[in-house]
């Protein structure tokens, strides 16, 4: 009858909400309920066992020489894409074996971003993926003879989780013939390159000083205005705030520039860019090689860089890094010996860095990748001090994070200035996007 | 009820120009847009391996470059990495290979048998087909990947071939090409005369289903040939890749999408045009063998209504 | 019309009548399972128990503790649910809208009005793109959508896209999707839906032509409702695809070096959840939603056109 089917129904549903309230919580917890974390424990070590090498294409070449230079040593190599691209494949790979406890890769090549959730179990029952090599694997002089800096985005709960492959050090590329054809001095601080910008769009319109509608300008750009965008003031809080004024002050530069159209708002990377129109371009070291040669395929002798920019009224300059690669040594490895060999050999040894396709972080590899004319002998002159300047200059405060931070700004902050809105305009919605996207992996979010 | 001599036309002469043409032109429009639409892209792949990185951005975009270039490509694609992608090609073609065969032989009956044989639980397992074809495949995959640990499957070809053959969009297939083309009376005569349910597949209905059979076979393969997640996740070695993670390997290491990529590699954008025809060929050229099978054919006139 | 329907009506055999339940032709009973035995193991192994899998994760944190409703509350909570399920939304309506009608338009064409020989070429060419996948689509469609490079360059132009960031416009997002999505994939529908209309007897047609029907009268009479079937098979794959959209925007995410957001649609969103957070049982829970979406889809669809029943079309 409808009278008693109420209460019944009442009382079921009540009784539901009850039994649902009580229920566990949603969130996915990685720690055991033990939290033995510090303690590393290296599997059962064989020392002939055969290791597994993850390398991406670029860095193949390299793993294969350390076998020819090694033959007695045991390797399975295997290419996957090394992270390029925010691909999560070793993340996801990592995952997977850990639920089934084996499978686990001996050395792999991954990006910084992968590091903060190697250095973590995955969950309940799993160890962190990466070893921490400042525990007895890796002398700390090694460590320390890294450029500096350089290592921060490998160490997590005060240990070193890898080791930095490369860095990719912002500096101030420009085109020597040019500027010397216009008369112009080259910026040391960042007001003179904002005049420079204006003086170039009146007097040589279409020519550009430097660009920010790639995936990653940010990093270019406010990294090196040592903007708040992420800094990691306690292990898992982030400070957000793109009000700061060291970021407000790059943003209004750049609106400025934007506006007098000295700086596009496309990417160097676009597709048909014209690359002669360039002047000037704030971006990594890297780009001598794979933007400036492969990609503008600008002649030899024109093109070289200068130490980065500093602020008027500040002693240091700062800059930004773009990029980089890290390898990991796997804390489930049954070769520690030679999965830490290999790995050592691939960042530190003159061998393997004279001729790495980028700067090594590594300092004393550095030097000799600097002294290899191949890698200089495209530029006008000798970028070995503005390299090794920056090397050295590279801002600490912009912190390696579990999300990757070209998401907000090429998802949210690049479409709007493609339609016209201004930087300035944009810093809020941006810290809206990176503060949700921090949260959403975990983080507590402040502005202080 | 027709009169057979009677011409098909004459009842269309009596209608005016107009009114005849109009439909003419409008499908003309109609397929000659989508023509364009579905080739033009194709076009430019085709053409694209003929030309340099840079012509692809600056010349004309439907021009063709040089054999030179295309020769160039190809050289550049068989060096990376010695050769890989002949080794993923044998791959791709070991596992959609395999588990057409596999899929057939399942897919068939189950499909007849559906259509065709009353059984208890005709409509769960229709149902439940239904249900989990509209599972999105995330949830699916971890307890795909514990499942094929469990039984020690991961890293043989086996962990690709057996899901593959899971194929519940054929058997759909072939359930409705069985439940709307198949005379029941056909069955009807045959089973009041004695055939077994196994005599009457092989007999009646096997021969009829060629067409679907086709088409279910092209599917499985084309479907298996293109699938990327699955042996993205599942294969721990790279030289078990099929082709299309390969590819996938391949587009990291273009500049265009990861510039640092490739120092010395020589993988641009025509390289990866040229590799994705070589992935594509066995595709297209299983289709043109397969026309007549997927061009259903008429029945063949066993009963009259 | 003419009730000429092949399988409309259950033959009478006289012998015996033909009894749904519990029949006493074991014959057809046991074989029916035998015959199904292949495949409802391959369902069982890659079907039924990943999907109870996933809706145990769905219920369930990854301590393996009972949750209740929580997983589903802490997804719908996620800043990018709404939005994504917006996404799809939009997208799925133009989708099946265009995904429906021209396939049936096309297929019927084909038919009608190309000779056999012309229209397996067509088919041929309308079909190859659904040949090419993932990667091959990212690098054509990174050529198509930039105007700077593209072969209808002038098109995009005329749209007032000037450069392949214009395109990408958060705006258009669902119609590039809908264009790529059809590029692939309606080949191949035109295909099943040519070959259902090939199974129509020549007969049926005939007797229309003489009865004075057009072209699209016996499309809209005759042949659509002969393959009524097909149509909806093809409406709940095309929806239930359309909900698990994921990698047409995944491929444009890659060609556009991160221009468009990375959890477009809900799908995406499941995978990073799944993939980058290893948070399975969020992910189980945002696919249960959208198999909660494609189902009623289905079962509206299937209802209302006796998809189910062998007996009747």
């Amino acid at each position: 009858m409808k009278l008693t089917r109420i209460p019944r129904l009442a009382i079921t549903s009540v009784g539901a909400i009850a039994f649902l309230a009580g229920c566990a919580s949603a969130d996915a917890t990685n720690t055991a309920s033990s939290t033995d974390s510090t303690a590393f424990k290296p599997v059962t070590q064989d020392e002939s066992a055969t290791i597994t090498v993850w390398a991406d294409s670029t860095r193949l070449p390299a793993v294969q020489a350390y076998q020819k230079a090694n033959p007695n040593a045991k390797l399975k190599i295997v290419t996957y894409d090394g992270s390029a691209d925010g691909s999560t494949y070793l993340q996801t790979k990592v995952q997977l074996f850990d639920r089934t406890n084996e499978g686990w890769p001996d050395v792999v090549f991954a990006a910084p971003t992968d590091v903060t959730w190697a250095s973590k179990p995955t969950g309940p029952k799993a160890i962190a993926f990466a070893a921490p090599l400042d525990q007895s694997l890796v002398p700390k002089q090694t460590l320390d003879n890294f450029a500096k800096g350089s290592l921060d985005p490998c160490q997590f709960n005060d240990h070193t989780y890898c080791l930095r492959n490369d860095i990719a050090q912002v500096v101030l590329w420009y085109n020597k013939t040019l500027m010397e054809k216009w008369g112009y001095s080259v910026p040391k601080t960042w007001q003179e390159y904002q005049a420079l910008g204006e003086k170039v769009a009146k007097e040589h319109p279409g020519y550009l000083v430097g660009a920010v509608g790639d995936t990653n300008s940010h990093e270019s750009y406010f990294w090196s205005s040592q903007c708040p965008a992420q800094e990691l003031v306690k292990p898992d809080t982030l400070r957000v705030n793109l009000q700061d004024p060291k970021c407000t002050r790059m943003a209004s530069l750049l609106d400025s520039l934007i506006a007098a159209k000295a700086i596009s708002t496309q990417g160097f990377f676009s597709q048909g860019f014209d690359g002669s129109k360039v002047l000037m371009a704030n971006g990594p070291s890297w780009y001598g090689q794979y933007l400036f040669k492969a990609a503008f395929k600008a002649p030899a002798g024109q093109i070289t860089a200068a130490a980065p920019l500093a602020w008027d009224g500040e002693s240091t300059a700062y800059t930004g890094n773009v990029g980089g690669g890290v390898w990991m040594v796997s804390a489930h490895s049954k070769n520690l010996k030679a999965s830490t060999a290999i790995a050592t050999w691939l960042t530190t040894s003159d061998a393997n860095l004279a001729g790495a396709p980028t700067y090594p972080a590594y300092t004393p590899g550095a030097k000799a990748w600097l002294a290899n004319p191949a890698n200089k002998n495209y530029f006008a002159t000798d970028v070995s001090s503005a390299f090794q300047t920056a090397a050295d200059e590279v801002w600490t405060g912009w912190s390696n994070t579990r999300f990757s931070d070209a998401t907000p700004w090429s998802s949210v902050v690049l479409p709007a200035i493609t339609a016209g809105k201004t930087l300035t305009e944009m810093l809020p919605a941006w810290q809206e996007a990176i503060t949700n996207q921090a949260k959403s992996v975990g983080y507590t979010v402040t502005t202080k | 009820m027709t009169t057979p001599t009677v011409n098909a036309r004459a009842g269309r002469r009596a209608r005016p120009l107009v009114s005849r043409l109009a439909p003419a032109a409008a499908a003309v429009a109609i397929l000659a847009a989508l023509l364009i639409f579905f080739v033009l892209p194709a076009v430019w792949l085709l053409l694209a391996p003929s030309k340099t990185a840079g012509q692809l951005v600056a010349d004309f975009p439907l021009s063709f470059g040089s054999f030179g270039q295309i020769g160039a490509a190809w050289k550049h694609l068989i060096s990376y990495q010695d050769g890989v992608l002949f080794l993923w090609l044998r791959n791709s073609a070991v596992y959609s290979l395999g588990s057409l065969v596999l899929t057939l032989a399942v897919s068939v009956p189950a499909g007849y048998a559906l259509a065709l044989t009353p059984f208890r639980g005709r409509k769960l397992l229709l149902t439940t087909t239904l249900i989990v074809m509209i599972m999105p495949s995330a949830a699916l995959v971890l307890p795909i990947f514990l499942e094929l640990n469990l039984f020690g499957l991961i890293g043989t070809a086996w962990s690709i071939i057996l899901p593959f053959s899971f194929f519940p969009f054929g058997v759909y297939l072939v359930y409705i090409y069985f439940a709307t083309t198949l005379p029941r009376d056909v069955l009807a005569a045959a089973r009041v005369d004695g055939c077994t349910e196994w005599q009457l597949f092989r007999l009646v209905a096997l021969p009829l289903a060629k067409p679907v059979i086709g088409l279910v076979a092209f599917f499985s393969f084309v479907g298996n040939w293109n699938n990327f997640f699955l042996p993205y996740l599942v294969l721990p070695n790279s030289d078990q890749f099929p082709i299309q993670v390969g590819l996938n390997q391949l587009l990291s290491s273009t500049p265009s999408f990861n510039p640092v990529a490739g120092a010395g590699l020589n993988i641009t954008s025509p390289e990866l045009a040229l590799a994705i025809i070589i992935s594509t060929l066995p595709v297209l050229v299983l289709f043109l063998f397969s026309q007549r099978a997927l061009v259903s054919g008429m029945l063949a006139g066993s009963t009259k209504e | 019309m003419t009730a000429v329907d092949a399988g409309r009506q259950p033959a009478l055999t006289g012998a015996s009548q033909p009894r749904r339940r519990g029949n006493p032709r074991r014959r057809g009973g046991w074989s029916g399972y035998l015959f199904v035995s292949g495949y409802t193991l391959l369902l069982l192994a890659f079907g039924v128990f990943p999907t109870l899998y996933a809706v145990y994760l769905a219920f369930t944190n990854n301590r393996g503790q009972f949750t209740g409703l929580n997983q589903f509350i802490k997804v719908v909570q996620d800043y990018r649910f709404a939005p994504a399920f917006q996404n799809i939304a939009i997208y799925l309506v133009m989708w099946l809208l265009l995904v429906v009608v021209l396939t049936v338009v096309v297929a019927v064409l084909l038919r009608g009005m190309v000779r056999p020989g012309l229209s397996a070429v067509f088919r041929f060419l309308y079909y190859i793109p659904g040949a090419l996948a993932g990667v091959a689509s990212v690098l054509v469609w990174l050529f198509m959508l930039d105007p700077a490079v593209s072969p209808v360059s002038g098109l995009l132009r005329a749209i007032g896209f000037d450069t392949f960031a214009e395109v990408l416009a958060p705006a258009d997002l669902p119609v590039i999707f809908v264009l790529i999505a059809f590029w692939t994939g309606a080949g191949g529908w035109i295909i099943v839906m040519y070959g259902a209309l090939n199974n129509i007897s020549d007969e049926v047609l005939e007797a229309a032509r003489v009865d004075g029907a057009g072209l699209w009268q016996t499309a809209w009479h005759i042949q659509i409702p002969m393959i009524r079937k097909w149509i909806v098979y093809m409406a709940i794959l095309a929806f239930a695809a359309g909900t698990q959209l994921f990698v047409e925007p995944q491929l444009l995410q890659t060609a556009s070096l991160g221009r468009v957001n990375p959890t477009w649609s809900p799908n995406q969103l499941a995978y990073v959840y799944a993939f980058q957070r290893g948070d399975f049982n969020g992910a189980a829970a945002i696919s249960i939603f959208l198999l909660a979406l494609g189902l009623i889809c289905a079962g509206i669809l299937v209802t209302r056109s006796g998809l189910f029943t062998a007996d009747e079309t």
